[in-house]
């Protein structure tokens, strides 16, 4: 009995807790990948978008959970990723923190070891390209360090793996010695008596705190964080008198604001340690990473050639995923088939077959075939992000983007959306505000996606012969302006806070690294399948039992629930041109995907197979009994603009985590559809159009 | 006091002054841009955002942030 007890509780002393922390473009996410491999957890933060990746391994008799925080500059609670970061150190406990740096950019990249040794954070230092700094001519004496700051650091290779056995060693090593580093950093005279102030204020309040020296500075910060533990104090309202009286004290005393005093002195700190520890050989030669951002940036040459590289990016996404698309189809196509004969052979009723056959593996196949898109984005993707050049992207665009309000990282994931529009709405997680993916992702669905051009090629055929190739075009164009329209007044009116301010670093080139490319792809893809899959799923049983409820109606006819709505709904686009029940229906059915709308006409009309010659021809033609050119323009509109797909809704609950903005997004694009619709159509009347 | 984004291209600046809201100073502080840094100008095209070098890393910053920003030519 007591023999189980001390193993289980020396188990437990073998599991540890380490947090890998790091500035952007550090190889944080190449040691996180080399140090887990494949086996990694991908979940979102609680309650936050942010993703929240952890990974379990063994080095010699431990077992190593490595949770990877993510990439932030310091420790204050400016975007979401800071504020998940230092809320990880405060609540988690983690045995070991390992911040990553770039040897390229230390003093940068000390600011938060200087913030993390204030926390208290258990800390250990991995170093990494230390190779390529010497090689620009960098010497680095890490021994010094490491006593100067009075933690363990590390040279480490995230790429080539380079020193990762040692770093491991030491996190075993040090996991149980590590405390909080002696180093104390001295902010001078003036700066320490007022916080010896605030700390006798707080010990004799009976305040306590693992980490008193922190909780001092912050409130001199005026940390957000710490100030909200405190208001839960009895004595909250004298302290707040207090921090701001040393507060203003301070500031008049040095006539500067007191985060500029303080921030000089951590600087002032490392400028100094920069200056014992780290050489400099001059090199004035021009790096490559320059020439090539001469050539990349330029003002003239910078744009087209990115518009190159998305137009590549397009092409190839969807060149390539649309064949296997056709596959993964046909696949359950026959699946389905093969299904259907085998419940006819076992004497299934007729509503089982078709529960199993257009509902579960209609609905399966439904979300994998969203699967080769977003695993070959999702690949050109992490290339773009990896090497650097996505940075550049966002100051190029950043020009235009920034006039509508949005960032210009945005713009990427909205030319995704004229792909598909689910892919695209993923992609907005390469915004770093929470307030800047909201709105890419709220306009992304007016792009207009591939899905939708079967229904404009279909109507434009029937009803505008030799001008059909400009009339698509004005459909996309359409979308195009729209967005913008919508760009300009949700920022206003809902993500009231004007553009987030545009600092972002442009990091050296660097080759991408492959393992991790596929590692991130297959997360996504999966997350995907998991995630978004099972509320897809869920949407298409629901519309099959729309579409074949009551028991004994024909499956999608005009007397099944679907059918009945599809006709209720019919006379609100009346005014729109469009008021018969064959259109409610298509329209209804077109939230399934929204090809689906040529699907629909064509079993209503009686045409089998729409994808053939006289398919089209037959179902042309019937269109012309229920159609005007001007009200088949109007309903390409209404298509263009109206509710998104399922699984953009499903993508778009997923990615902000609650049902508030996929509601907000079907009701708004729907209206926006309606009124522009119904402008097109009234204003195309009173033209003299019909 | 002339702003940052008056400055030409390879010119090395030291801050005087920047006039910012609370989350934009700590979001500067972080990557080290703060008053008597000093910064040199790697790119400005007179629109769009600025290329600035701070500490051996090249930051973009938008024009509208640029312009919250005094500097002096050193």
């Amino acid at each position: 009995m007591a023999e189980a007890k001390r193993t289980k509780s020396m188990q437990k002393k073998s599991n540890l807790k380490v947090g890998l922390i790091g500035n952007p473009n550090t190889g944080k996410s190449t040691l996180f990948n080399s140090l887990t491999g494949a086996r990694q957890h991908v979940g979102n933060w609680p309650g936050k978008t942010v993703e929240k990746k952890e990974g379990s391994f063994k080095h010699g008799s431990y077992e190593i959970n490595l949770i990877d925080l993510p990439g932030s500059y310091s420790l204050t609670s400016y975007t979401e990723e800071e504020i998940v970061t230092s809320a990880f150190i405060f609540d988690e406990n983690p045995d070991v923190i390992v911040q990553i740096v770039d040897a390229q950019n230390l003093e940068r990249n000390l600011f938060m070891t200087i913030q993390l040794i204030e926390l208290g954070a258990p800390l250990i230092l991995a170093v990494n390209m230390i190779d390529t700094a010497e090689k620009k001519g960098i010497e680095i004496n890490l021994g010094m360090i490491s006593t100067l700051l009075g933690i363990p650091v590390m040279p480490i290779g995230a790429k080539t793996k380079h020193g990762v056995d040692k770093l491991l060693d030491t996190i075993v090593s040090q996991s149980k010695r590590l405390g909080k580093s002696q180093m104390k950093l001295k902010y001078g005279t003036e700066v320490d008596e007022e916080l010896s102030k605030i700390k006798d204020f707080l010990k004799t309040n009976g305040y306590k705190s693992s980490n008193m020296e922190w909780t001092t500075i912050k409130l001199l910060e005026g940390d957000l964080r710490v100030e909200q533990d405190m208001t839960r104090e009895p004595y909250y309202l004298q302290l707040k008198s207090l921090v701001e009286k040393s507060v203003s004290h301070l500031e008049t005393v040095f006539e500067k604001n007191i985060h500029t005093i303080l921030t000089r002195t951590r600087y002032g700190f490392i400028k100094g340690l920069g200056k014992d520890t780290i050489k400099y050989s001059e090199n004035h030669d021009q790096s490559l990473s320059d020439k090539i951002d001469n050539f990349l940036t330029n003002k003239f040459l910078g744009i087209p050639i990115f518009l190159g590289v998305a137009w590549l990016m397009f092409q190839a996404t969807f060149k390539v995923s649309t064949p296997i698309m056709g596959l993964i189809e046909r696949m359950f196509a026959y699946i389905g088939s093969q299904s259907l004969s085998i419940l006819e052979k076992i004497g299934a009723s007729t509503w089982t077959q078709s529960l199993v056959v257009d509902g579960i593996i209609g609905g399966v196949g439904g979300i994998l075939v969203f699967v080769p898109i977003i695993g070959i984005l999702f690949i050109i993707m992490a290339i773009l992000e990896d090497s650097g050049y996505m940075a550049r992207v966002a100051y190029l665009m950043d020009k235009f983007m920034h006039r509508l309000g949005l960032h210009g990282k945005a713009f990427i994931p909205l030319i995704i959306g004229f792909g598909c529009n689910v892919p695209g709405i993923m992609a907005t997680r390469t915004l770093e505000t929470k307030r800047d993916r909201l709105l890419t992702i709220l306009v992304n669905p007016f792009m207009s996606c591939g899905a939708r051009l079967p229904v404009y090629a279909l109507f434009a055929g029937a009803f505008f012969g030799a001008n059909q190739g400009w009339v698509i075009f004005s459909m996309y164009i359409l979308g195009i302006i729209i967005a913008i329209i919508a760009a300009l007044v949700l920022r206003i009116f809902l993500v009231k806070k004007l553009s987030s301010p545009f600092v972002i670093e442009l990091p050296p080139y660097r080759w991408p690294a492959f393992r991790g490319i596929m590692i991130h792809t297959w997360e996504k893809v999966w997350i995907f399948i998991k995630k978004a899959g099972t509320l897809i799923l869920a949407f298409s049983i629901i519309i099959w039992l729309m579409a074949s409820l009551p028991v004994g109606v024909e499956y999608g006819s005009q007397d099944s629930f679907a059918g009945t709505l599809g006709e209720t709904i019919a006379p609100i686009f009346e005014p729109l041109g469009f008021g018969n029940w064959q259109s409610g229906m298509a329209l209804t059915f077109g939230f399934v995907a929204k090809e689906v709308v040529v699907s629909t006409f064509g079993t209503l009309y009686g045409v089998s197979d729409v994808s053939s010659a006289e398919g089209v021809t037959s179902l042309s033609t019937s269109l012309h009994n229920d159609f005007t050119p001007l009200s088949a323009y109007s309903f390409m509109v209404f298509v263009l603009l109206y509710i998104p797909c399922m699984a953009v809704l499903a993508v778009i609950k997923r990615e902000t985590n609650s049902w508030r903005w996929p509601i907000f997004v079907a009701t708004y694009t729907t209206a926006v559809a309606w009124v522009i619709a119904f402008i097109v159509y009234q204003g195309g009347l009173l033209l003299g159009f019909n | 006091m002339p702003l940052l984004s008056e400055f030409y291209k390879n010119t090395t600046v030291r801050i005087t002054n920047i006039n910012c809201g609370a989350d934009f100073c700590r979001r500067l502080d972080a990557l080290g841009l703060f008053e008597d840094t000093e910064v040199e100008i790697i790119k400005n095209d007179n629109f769009g955002p600025l290329v600035i070098k701070i500490l051996n890393s090249k930051i973009a910053l938008g024009r509208g942030e640029a312009d919250k920003i005094y500097a002096e030519e050193i």
